[in-house]
């Protein structure tokens, strides 16, 4: 520690050339929290999936639909405590850039299945007893608008029908861009071959064992009828949504390796010209009796310091910019636009390791060099 | 008077290290650049070549992609005798096809993603260039068989020749593999439409496709087909149908190509500058001697400028480098248009190339700027003086 003063000299000796190395961290490490940031948003739905719950679709694919009837049929499995049809509507709001998700459930069992959601009960109770009632998350009353009271119009490509709801209630949790409406409602409106079908049932089984039976019980019901299901527990129905896009988890690992390494880049290139300008110097304090070792420390630190005070400007900045802004409100199906702390403790990790990898060479061979060696040189 | 770019090329040769790690951040930052707009190319591409000018493609009146329209068996017979469609002896060059999804496991993964099944008519693979099987052979209309694109058959589970798979309560067996020359047909599986629409129990098709005798039948038969108020149909030209589904997948990775290029590129001209200004310490005696000997300023101006802009060329040949090998990486991603597989290939194009260099180029340009200027601005004696 006493040789700390010295460090920040030598930080402060070429002003413009730590701001730009800080600077050049900086704006590397925010990229790489908020890709990080994406990259947990894309893949919420398999780490936060709510681990009671599991989802029915057609045994083929989610194109093709369930009959309503089937919800009777599941309720009756044991071990399941609440089921109802969860289907897409795929409504547009005034225009296609407005896209937020909209599902037609069996309202009165909405609280039980989607244990996540809050709101009041007054709004509950008016939600549940209009039949064309519909509840949406406070993000799209952030976006939209809506108040309760008021009437919107959605018009569906899939079933070809503009249906009006009333909004009855303001939810909380979950993916706050969602609009839920009574299934019984639009049953009466879409077109004959929409009529009493559904895309998914969602289910909450009572107990974490109960869901693996639930999945294959469920299954087994309908395997001879034209109907049959794929059951599966929310986690996995998630991780296929996931697994849809491809490869693009491995996609954004390599751009952050790719941003990483180019920080490496950046700061070793940095700091072997800090070191290099200074080998005089190390000549110098060779001959005052300084050892190797305590030189190497002093560029390790240097070098330390500047990726420290990088890292906490980028990993600040970027907590600063997205709790401010919250940019889920225009990415469909982010829920939130917030850093993890795993996120904020890797991007830290990364600039350590970047000041300790940058000045390792370039402090190894200046501090090995002879007194008459360095202060020979000619930089 | 210019200083000759010898004097440029050496020095960039003096420091390997330095110049190499700058070239390298640089090359980072566009070979980033061009893989991901090389990804949203592939899907352009895939999706503008895959309509051919002269088709028309009939829909649900209001339905915004394939799987969600319907057209009556009625009306396909309306559709097909209208003036204006291409004949091929006396039968009219349309045909219906219908759509569904099938999910079906990638290889070496539990999950997957859904594959699109398109029931086929007897005229539609002379309404598609490129079409050619490539292992086995054609189903046979009627029976249960299916042709598997090539693609779609490398990266899923179950679908090479001889495999079964079930739609409802039929099985298809597949019996021969096709290529459809990089359009959106490679990510589909073909069988009988007639065998779809009874093994899914559906009346109605999904769309009709024809072939139009010239642009202004085309167009007339869009807008009669349209307007007509009996049919609640619509009718576009084929080539717009899928130019229009390409904004969804692409439009999102070209934001993020260009939103992380240049956040990448304000931290590798930071860097480049540091190297610059490191280069313009080093050489300021030197700067003050070509002062003496005549050099102007703008001289010296112009060959710091250009040494930066050659590491940064250096780089970005470096980024394209890395990039390049891509275009043989064909890959997949989830069409949301419909819900399904879409298969395509990087594609780094000349143009993408063209614009990647001008990129890491003016990164080296903008980088060079300041530490340039200054190096034209020193008084010659204060240069000479210097340590």
């Amino acid at each position: 520690m006493k040789f700390s003063k010295l460090v920040l000299k030598n930080i402060l000796r070429n002003k413009r050339r730590t701001l730009l190395t800080i600077s050049s961290l900086v704006v590397s490490l925010f990229l790489i929290i908020t890709l990080a940031t994406i990259l947990t948003e894309f893949t919420r739905g398999s780490e936060k999936s709510n681990p009671l719950r599991l989802v029915t679709r057609h045994a083929v694919s989610l194109g093709f639909v369930l009959p309503v009837a089937h919800q009777q049929r599941i309720a009756t499995v044991p071990g399941v405590k609440a089921v109802m049809p969860f289907s897409w509507f795929g409504g547009i709001y005034k225009d296609e850039k407005n896209f937020f998700a909209n599902f037609a459930v069996d309202a009165p069992k909405l609280r039980d299945v989607m244990t996540e959601l809050k709101m009041s009960d007054a709004e509950w109770q008016a939600f549940i007893s209009d039949k064309q009632g519909a509840i949406v998350g406070q993000k799209l009353v952030t976006l939209y608008g809506f108040s309760p009271g008021q009437r919107v119009t959605l018009k569906s490509p899939i079933y070809d029908r503009s249906v009006e709801f009333i909004i009855r209630g303001v939810c909380t949790g979950g993916d706050e861009k969602t609009l839920f409406f009574h299934h019984e409602y639009i049953n009466e409106l879409v077109p004959a071959w929409a009529k009493d079908q559904v895309s998914t049932f969602s289910i909450l089984a009572n107990s974490a064992d109960d869901v693996p039976r639930v999945a294959q019980a469920v299954d087994s019901i309908f395997l001879n009828t034209d109907a049959p299901t794929k059951t599966e527990s929310e986690r996995d129905f998630a991780i296929s949504f996931e697994t849809m896009m491809g490869g693009v988890k491995q996609f954004m690992y390599g751009i952050m390796g790719a941003i990483a390494f180019s920080l490496l880049l950046v700061m070793g290139n940095t700091m072997a010209m800090t070191v290099r300008e200074r080998t005089r110097e190390v000549g110098m304090l060779k001959a005052l009796g300084f050892q190797r070792g305590t030189i190497a420390i002093l560029f390790v630190g240097e070098a330390l310091v500047v990726t420290t005070v990088g890292a906490l400007i980028g990993i600040g900045g970027a907590m600063l910019l997205f709790k401010s802004v919250d940019l889920s409100l225009y990415v469909p199906n982010f829920q939130s636009f917030v850093p993890t702390g795993g996120t904020l403790l890797g991007a830290f990790a990364v600039s350590i390791f970047v000041g300790l990898a940058s000045v390792t060479y370039s402090a190894y061979r200046v501090s090995g060099m002879t007194i008459a060696e360095a202060l020979r040189s000619t930089e | 008077m210019a200083l000759p770019l010898k004097y440029n090329f050496r020095n960039i040769t003096v420091r390997k290290s330095s110049t190499f790690a700058t070239a390298f951040t640089i090359g980072l930052t566009v070979g980033v650049f061009l893989m991901v707009m090389a990804l949203a190319r592939g899907i352009d591409l895939t999706l503008t070549s895959s309509g051919e000018p002269l088709n028309l493609i009939v829909l649900r009146e209001g339905s915004t992609a394939e799987l969600n329209s319907s057209v009556s068996r009625e009306n396909l017979n309306n559709l097909m005798y209208l003036d204006g469609v291409v004949r091929e002896g006396d039968q009219p060059l349309a045909a219906p096809e219908t759509l569904t999804l099938i999910y079906k496991p990638r290889k070496g993964m539990n999950q997957g993603s859904n594959v699109t099944i398109r029931g086929i008519g007897p005229m539609s693979n002379k309404l598609r260039s490129g079409f050619k099987t490539v292992a086995g052979r054609m189903f046979q209309p009627g029976l249960t068989e299916a042709i598997v694109s090539r693609r779609i058959s490398e990266r899923f589970q179950g679908l090479d020749v001889g495999d079964k798979f079930r739609v409802q309560t039929t099985d298809y067996t597949v019996v021969g593999l096709f290529d459809a020359g990089g359009k959106a047909f490679e990510s589909e599986i073909w069988v009988d439409v007639n065998s779809l629409a009874s093994s899914t129990k559906r009346d109605t098709y999904s769309t009709v496709l024809m072939r139009a005798k010239d642009q202004t039948a085309l167009a007339s038969l869009a807008k009669r087909i349209t307007d007509d108020q009996r049919l609640h149909l619509k009718a576009v030209a084929e080539r717009t149908f899928y130019e229009d589904q390409q904004g969804a997948a692409s439009g999102v990775l070209k934001v993020l190509a260009v939103f992380i290029a240049i956040i990448m590129a304000v931290g590798a001209g930071f860097a480049g500058m540091n190297t610059m200004y490191a280069a313009v310490a080093r050489r300021t005696k030197e700067i003050g001697t070509l002062r003496v000997l005549g050099f102007r300023r703008s001289s010296i101006l112009v060959a710091f400028i250009l040494e930066s802009v050659a590491i940064a060329g250096i780089g970005a040949g470096i980024g394209i480098l890395l990039a390049l090998p891509l275009n043989f990486v064909s890959t997949g991603t989830a069409n949301f248009t419909n819900f399904s597989e879409i298969a395509f290939n990087f594609r780094v194009t000349p143009d993408l190339m063209f614009w990647a260099l001008v990129f890491g180029v003016g990164i080296g340009f903008l980088g060079s700027l300041l530490p340039s200027i200054r190096a034209s601005r020193f008084k010659i004696v204060d240069a000479l003086r210097a340590s």
